[in-house]
């Protein structure tokens, strides 16, 4: 883990030194360029753009719910242990996921607090303009070092998907590591989708920063590890992201029949009532004890005899494309 | 994340959060009113434009677009993480208050002369005088050039639009009260200084983030370019600063603007002149008792200067033939009696006049002026002249406290004066074009050879040939500081600078270097006293600079490794062998590595260590704070900042062993809670120890 550690601050750096002494080379005179603007959010990605090309922009929504509601008070991009971020600039729509492993909570460290950060530290870096729109695992790499450069310690692991939508050239990269992961609908059907990267049952790959001295006995996987998809998009696709609490529970045909509903939706209520009627769906089929659900399905593979829903955090992230 | 732009997420047409508790929003909307009554509005989006339209342009206020300069930060430059790009765009922490990575705070080591006293994030080192106290602090050059409030730190950022100012507003979100100058950038390319603190404006604020907007000095300059210098003298902690905003009139046409306002200001000032006279003389005295005992005096005389035609003439009769009999008459010693009048004038003194002292005596005299008066009083005749370019007056030179009026010919200037130069101090000068480095080579060529120190920190007309020149030229060199020479591929051409073999103090803090020159260097000067080596950057292998260290430069006072990453345990055995070591910065080093036993052996090794600081070595364990508690005997400064395992066991045991102590700064430990303030408090008392720690804002 730490050469890779060393070997993606090396790379971070000469990057970041050339871009930032580039921006620091716009001087005084004709007002710099945007490039180093905080640009705010912007939905519409219309103005400027060249005639006759289009600018897709996601309609994106969120929903979800914290597995356990009575301990974990509502926080803004959080529900439970998974987070969730929601960013754009002129040159790209990003949207993320990121479920904290539980399993951190008998070392007496808090699971979420690695996920939310990492969540908002990519936020941050796409504000700022601190990103390369065709490489989601940069973002991911850059924000897992600023996790360094904090002075509050944070300790824990979590899996993590990006997904950015390069308004250009009307392409979605993605980056996956772990059981999170995203799907694209169009037509009816299933076009893409992400992989389930795990060790062993139940046990994803994930990003962690373990407690010092424990470094070789806690699982740790580096950003480069991760699953990359680029792939075009068309007007009225559907792309969803979810954790690991929505994939296991909800069996893929059932999630194909709500996400073909919205296909070329615009409106945003809309959009959000299916978001939530995801989630609600994910939630009661994980606190069913009887129900074969992909999860017990995936369980009896590895030959556990397991039956019925699984409880976990659940985070749905659904945009449309809109061109 | 702040709530704050959440809010301004919301499309009103999209919920994207039904999950929202609805007290939380009508809260939020309540604050945002009355934070908009308070400061007016700067909520907006961007840069706002206010309803104001006269023929003068839009009233106009922004945020940074850009950074183009500053002395130093808290993060390295490859993070946004309490780094100086933080200052870009609206705020994002304020008004809350607290230490936050979104912010700017500074790490300057730049210290100051010693003066009597006590973010982010670009957060200041310099808090307090902590690094006066340490071992290696320096000492000013040319002290007297120093205005009274030094600036330890600055930052120049850029806005998007010209506007003629109005108004500049520093949002501080933690420990506010550093900012000592605000200056301008004109289009006639000066830099205008448009505010500078006075003593009692850096009175201690209150713990709260503040939106500092003091009273600019009035101007119809044009400008999009600032610089705010800091001083860190009076602070506890360190300051962290959210955003600037620039306030001010945008131009439509330059020229006209500037011909209006100046004719609107002479007519101005023509009618007040016609208004006052007549008033003046109705009016009877003020007995508000103001004054000295000379007004107290005219007041007891009803003394009424009558302004007629010929008043003029009778004032002048008055001062050439009665004033001296008046003033003896009434003599003003005292509470104003009349004392008995005296026969005769005292006789008048032998003539003797400044220059008829010594040469040797006027040239001390003038050894205590300032640069700027030095040139002044040259002016004043022949003789003057010749003693105020005597060369003995240039052994030292400073041009770091005026680095807006630093420019070639300056230099050229100086070169002529400065035969007997030895030590030399161009920090910060040369930004914008205004020095240029083959002056600045001709003028070491012609007076660096007897070159003590050299201090050429922040300097932006550094190129490869004017280090290769230092390198050539200066060889009796024995202090250089390159601080903040960052550039990539790094400027430093360590191979010319290999020739300088008796240095004993070099500080290249934030400026990037090959490792490999840089062990030739250390091979060379076996007297190091003094190594900065802080933000060198993730090329530099510092397990192999530390053995370099212990192996030829045995006589180190000093070393600072603030940030510099990939030290690990090997590394730290290599320091212990250090066995002068006084001061050890070791933040943010190490990593999550842990330090094997490498903290004991340095503390056993290192009897002399008066400052360490171990911020952010999250490897630290109990043991090795047992082994600071048992073996720290002389320490004076210590730094643990953020480490885990810290209990209150721990903390009491080292401050019960450690009787020098006098700084511990256990921030963001967080098994010291924010609850035991009190506890902490009373600790502090108690052992006569300042204690930092982090409070929950």
């Amino acid at each position: 883990m730490h050469s890779s550690l060393n070997w993606t601050s090396r790379l971070i750096s000469r990057a970041l030194r050339s871009s930032f002494s580039t921006l620091l080379e716009t001087a005084t005179g004709g007002g710099g360029g945007g490039a180093a603007a905080k640009s705010g959010t912007t939905k519409s990605g219309g103005s400027g753009a060249a005639a006759g090309c289009p600018r897709p922009r996601f309609v994106s929504v969120v929903c979800g719910f914290a597995k356990d509601n009575l301990r974990h008070k509502y926080k803004p991009g959080k529900y439970g242990e998974d987070s969730w971020f929601k960013a754009s600039t002129e040159s790209a729509d990003v949207m993320g996921v990121a479920d904290g492993v539980g399993g951190w909570r008998s070392y007496g460290i808090d699971p979420g607090e690695f996920s939310s950060f990492l969540m908002r530290t990519c936020e941050r870096l796409v504000q700022c303009s601190h990103f390369n729109p065709k490489r989601p695992v940069n973002l991911l790499a850059y924000s897992y070092c600023e996790l360094m450069e904090q002075k509050k310690p944070i300790l824990g692991s979590s899996t993590a998907c990006v997904l950015i939508l390069n308004r250009e050239t009307s392409t979605v990269h993605t980056a996956n590591i772990g059981d999170s992961g995203f799907i694209v609908v169009r037509q009816g059907q299933v076009v893409h989708k992400s992989e389930e990267q795990q060790h062993y049952f139940n046990t994803p790959f994930q990003l962690s920063l373990p407690p010092p001295g424990h470094g070789p006995n806690v699982l740790s996987d580096s950003p480069e590890s991760a699953d990359t998809m680029s792939f075009p998009v068309r007007d009225g696709d559907v792309i969803l992201i979810a954790t690991d609490g929505v994939f296991d529970n909800v069996p893929e045909d059932l999630m194909l029949q709500v996400l073909s509903e919205v296909e070329g939706e615009r409106d945003p209520v809309k959009l959000q009532m299916t978001a939530n009627s995801l989630a609600l769906m994910a939630r009661t089929l994980s606190l069913n004890s009887e129900f074969l659900s992909p999860f017990a399905l995936s369980a009896r593979r590895n030959n556990i005899q397991a039956r019925g829903g699984k409880p976990d955090d659940i985070t749905v992230v659904l945009a449309t494309v809109a061109m | 994340m702040s709530l704050l732009a959440y809010a301004e997420d919301r499309d009103p047409g999209e919920s994207s959060d039904t999950e929202a508790e609805p007290d939380a929003l009508v809260d939020f909307t309540a604050m945002l009113r009355q934070r908009q009554r308070e400061y007016g509005g700067w909520f907006g989006c961007g840069s706002k434009m206010q309803a104001e339209q006269s023929d003068q342009g839009y009233y106009l206020e922004q945020y940074v677009l850009g950074v183009l300069d500053f002395s130093s930060q808290y993060g390295i430059d490859y993070s946004i993480s309490y780094t100086a790009a933080n200052v870009i765009g609206r705020p994002t922490k304020f008004p809350a208050y607290g230490d936050y990575p979104e912010t700017f705070p500074m790490v300057s080591r730049s210290g100051p002369c010693p003066t009597p006293f006590p973010f982010n994030s670009r957060p200041q080192r310099t808090y307090g005088d902590w690094w006066q106290r340490a071992p290696s602090a320096t000492r000013e050059i040319q002290a007297q050039n120093l205005p009274k409030l030094t600036t330890h730190d600055y930052i120049v950022v850029y806005f998007e639009e010209f506007v003629v100012p109005t108004e500049v507003a520093i949002f501080e979100t933690f420990n506010p009260g550093s900012v000592v100058r605000i200056w301008a950038y004109g289009l006639t390319k000066h830099w205008t200084c448009l505010w500078e603190a006075t003593e009692s404006d850096l009175a201690r604020p209150a713990l709260d983030s503040r939106r500092f907007a003091p009273a600019l000095k009035k101007t119809t300059m044009i400008t999009k370019t600032l610089r705010i210098d800091f001083n860190h003298s009076r602070l506890n902690y360190y300051t962290e600063i959210d955003a600037i905003m620039l306030c001010g009139r945008t131009v439509s046409k330059t020229q006209s603007l500037l011909g209006k306002q100046q004719k609107r200001m002479q007519q101005q000032t023509q009618r007040q002149v016609l208004a006052s006279p007549p008033a003046e003389a109705s009016d009877p005295p003020a007995t508000d008792g103001s004054g000295g005992p000379i007004s107290y005096k005219l007041r007891t005389l009803k003394f009424q200067p009558n302004c007629h035609e010929d008043g003029a003439t009778k004032l002048h009769d008055f001062i050439n033939n009665d004033l001296s009999q008046f003033l003896m008459d009434n003599s003003v010693k005292g509470g104003g009696d009349l004392g008995p009048p005296h026969p005769l004038p005292p006789p008048p003194p032998p003539q003797v006049c400044l220059t008829d002292l010594p040469f040797e005596i006027l040239l001390r005299i003038l050894s205590y002026l300032d640069l700027k008066s030095l040139f002044r009083v040259g002016q004043v005749s022949r003789t003057f002249y010749d003693i105020s370019t005597h060369p003995l007056l240039y052994a030292e030179l400073s041009l770091k406290p005026y680095w807006h009026v630093a420019s070639s010919e300056l230099l050229c200037t100086l070169a002529r004066r400065a035969t007997m130069l030895r030590k030399l101090d161009l920090s910060w000068c040369g930004g914008l074009g205004n020095v240029s480095p083959t002056e600045f080579k001709k003028f070491l060529t012609q007076r660096g050879d007897n070159l003590t120190h050299l201090r050429l920190n922040s300097c932006k007309f550094l190129n490869a040939s004017c280090i290769e020149n230092v390198g050539i030229v200066c060889d009796n060199l024995i202090e250089l500081s390159l601080r903040n020479c960052a550039t990539d591929p790094p400027l430093l051409n360590f191979s010319c600078l290999a020739n300088l073999k008796n240095l004993e103090r070099l500080d290249l803090f934030q400026t990037a270097f090959e490792t490999e020159l840089l062990l030739s260097m250390l091979e060379g000067n076996r007297k190091l006293k003094h190594l900065n080596l802080a933000f060198c950057g993730v090329s530099v292998n510092m397990d192999n600079v530390a053995a370099h260290l212990a192996t030829y430069n045995t006589q180190l006072i000093s070393l600072d490794l603030w940030k510099a990453h990939f030290l690990s345990a090997r590394g730290l055995q290599s320091l212990a062998r250090l066995h002068q070591l006084e001061e050890l910065d070791l933040g943010w080093c190490l990593r999550e590595a842990s330090l094997g036993d490498g903290l004991f052996q340095l503390l056993t090794n290192c009897p002399k260590l008066k400052k360490l600081f171990l911020s952010a070595v999250r490897g630290t364990t109990e043991r090795d704070l047992m082994h600071i508690a048992a073996l720290g005997k002389n320490l004076e400064q210590l730094d643990l900042m953020g480490i885990l395992n810290i209990t209150h066991e721990r903390a009491y045991d080292i401050l019960v062993h450690c009787p020098k102590l006098q700084l511990l700064d256990l921030s963001f430990c967080d098994n010291i809670m924010d609850r035991d303030f009190d506890l902490l408090a009373e600790w502090s008392r108690q052992f006569n120890v300042d204690i930092k720690s982090s409070r929950r804002y």
